[in-house]
């Protein structure tokens, strides 16, 4: 097998060192101003995808088997995309736990509705009071999905 | 390895070219600010990878931002097509890929994909600025042969992996071995580390 090694130019290291510019501090600040701007039109989409993934694999979803896991691990992926607003209130961590669950339900080819229900459960709580749960309260609720979430049917 | 981003360190992206790629048209956003933010006024954004490879075809980029769960194609085979297929312009740009989470079948895709970097979301401004100047600063070499694209993946120095003898001709074994000379006495590693004028 032939494999080249060089160093292609790099004009990206060439312009950020040029002169003028802001201070990485100032940029920081800048950006998460920016970030800022978007808080409520991120919640309204968090709150859309939470919405969508109740419709569509909820308990009371007509038709939910027929569903792919693929969709589930999308729509949870969203959730964590705009998880800096809610990181208090532990929801993007629930996300990420319900990936972790799209993801090995996926491979496993077969739903665990049990799991998926306590994933939406626990998201609708932490959306509407997570920021308000003693700290310790909200981290075993988190503890408790992400053993949900990794737990394999040849471990029981 | 580059110096850590210091809050007094001077950055200028003014005249940088920018594609941002997400699905995700809230997770776009917040991207796309952050990037401005950053000073950036050339910003390019694509919500699928289709839109982003028509945009690499016309334009030449100095930074690309990528998500990697998407649907049809998603993150990873669209920095593969880049680095085989992205034309000279492009194909080696510094690329960051970020991500939510990562399914178990694809930590080693994601590895072998050929981005500079790997960030995780939410991402935030700090974390983002630390990484771009990282890739900026960055002297790894690229490698391409049949089966990889991209920068080198071994970027710390630490040797081939435990239990075997290494591929590259500048391998050096993984165990120190036996001591070759006595220890070095006190004075003697004080006089390496003492600064000394230079003549220049």
């Amino acid at each position: 097998m032939t494999v080249r090694k060089f160093r292609p130019p790099n004009r990206l290291a060439n312009m950020i060192k040029e002169r003028g510019g802001i201070l990485a501090k100032d940029a920081i600040v800048a950006a998460e101003a920016g970030v800022e701007t978007l808080r409520e039109a991120s919640l309204a989409a968090l709150d859309q995808t939470v919405a969508e993934i109740e419709r569509r694999f909820g308990k009371a979803a007509e038709n939910r088997e027929s569903e792919s896991f693929e969709a589930l691990y999308l729509l949870s992926s969203r959730i964590i995309d705009v998880g800096q607003f809610v990181s208090e209130t532990g929801v993007d961590k629930a996300a990420v736990s319900l990936c972790t669950l799209a993801d090995s339900l996926a491979e496993a080819g077969v739903w665990r509705w049990d799991a998926v229900d306590v994933h939406l459960n626990a998201l609708r709580l932490l959306r509407a009071m997570g920021a308000e749960l003693p700290a310790e309260q909200r981290s075993a609720m988190l503890e408790g999905l992400y053993q949900v979430s990794h737990h394999k049917a040849d471990e029981a | 390895m580059a110096d850590p981003l210091l809050p007094s360190t001077r950055i200028n992206l003014e005249k940088a070219t920018v594609l941002v790629l997400d699905d995700n048209g809230a997770s776009l956003d917040i991207l796309s600010q952050v990037v401005s933010g950053f000073g950036v006024k050339q910003l390019f954004r694509a919500e699928s990878v289709m839109d982003a490879q028509a945009l690499i075809r016309t334009k030449t980029f100095d930074l690309i931002i990528s998500d990697v769960q998407m649907p049809v194609t998603d993150g990873i085979e669209f920095i593969e097509w880049l680095r085989r297929e992205g034309g000279e312009n492009n194909r080696y740009v510094p690329v960051i890929l970020v991500t939510g989470h990562t399914r178990t079948s694809q930590i080693f895709k994601l590895r072998d994909a050929g981005s500079n970097y790997v960030v995780a979301k939410p991402i935030t401004p700090k974390v983002l600025l630390e990484r771009i100047v990282w890739v900026a600063r960055e002297e790894r070499q690229f490698i391409e042969c049949d089966s990889y694209i991209g920068p080198d993946r071994r970027f710390k120095h630490e040797g081939p992996p435990p239990g075997s003898d290494g591929r590259r001709k500048d391998d050096l074994p993984a165990e120190v071995g036996e001591a070759q000379a006595p220890n070095m006495s006190d004075d003697e590693i004080a006089n390496m580390m003492r600064p000394a004028k230079v003549q220049v």
